[in-house]
């Protein structure tokens, strides 16, 4: 049982963070922590983990169509390597609960993002 | 020059929001490219995606040597994962964008709550 909602989490959440251009953490992690009761460490931890072979076919498949910007993407992880180590060193240096907090107020400000995107497009946004 | 010093600033803050909170900072990227390096959002999505590949793989390897990754838990959402970041990726042009992103404010909407009520 426990494997097959673990299946449809990583489903839906793969699909999402493929089609909306989002990790897919922001469902990996509240999903780990409310439904299977990790703590919010050991959840981000599995959540990156999950993200690295993910995101690697997302990337395959966006590149072989064409729409990566390797010179760009290579610039960004760059920068992205040292700020993900320093990231990931904060949170494990942080108490579960402030960081849990925190990620509650991230979940939010996502939420309010995606607002704008949850009304039919009246001009295409397609390049 | 100036393309150059706003990718690796927006890599490193993008990078530390994605490694601080396990998600891998496209939340950050996305807008950043679209906005601050006039990207396009399919291009954005693209491009944001393969440097997650780098916030995570940097990010895990500190959660993992302090034993925070259950790769029990982790073994079985990749196989959905995997299957559905394909399925994402190869349709996003033919997903309705409009009713995942219903979908996906509801969802975090309720998580939210969850998180700031019960901690």
């Amino acid at each position: 049982m426990t494997a097959l909602v673990l299946l449809l989490v990583g489903t839906s959440a793969g699909s999402l963070g493929a089609a909306l251009g989002i990790g897919g953490g922001i469902i990996y992690v509240p999903a780990l922590v409310t439904l299977f009761s990790l703590t919010q460490h050991e959840a981000q931890g599995t959540s990156l983990a999950i993200i690295v072979p993910t995101m690697i076919v997302a990337t395959i498949v966006h590149s072989r169509a064409g729409r990566t910007e390797w010179r760009v993407a290579a610039l960004l992880g760059l920068g992205a390597v040292v700020g993900g180590f320093l990231g990931a060193q904060a949170a494990l240096a942080m108490e579960a609960s402030t960081l849990r907090k925190m990620f509650g107020v991230l979940l939010v400000i996502t939420a309010l993002r995606m607002l704008r995107k949850t009304r039919r497009a009246t001009q295409p946004t397609n390049d | 020059m100036i393309v150059a010093s706003k990718a690796i600033t927006l890599g490193l803050v993008a990078g530390f929001v994605g490694g601080l909170f396990g998600v891998g900072g496209g939340i950050i990227m996305v807008p950043g490219l679209v906005l601050w390096l006039e990207f396009g959002q399919h291009r954005a999505h693209a491009t944001s995606v393969a440097t997650i590949i780098a916030v995570a793989a940097a990010g895990v390897v500190s959660f993992a040597t302090d034993g925070e990754v259950r790769w029990d838990y982790a073994g079985w959402m990749l196989i959905g994962a995997i299957a559905g970041a394909y399925v994402g990726a190869r349709f996003v042009a033919r997903i309705s964008a409009v009713w995942l992103a219903r979908g996906f404010v509801v969802v975090t909407f309720a998580a939210a709550l969850r998180f700031l009520v019960s901690s």
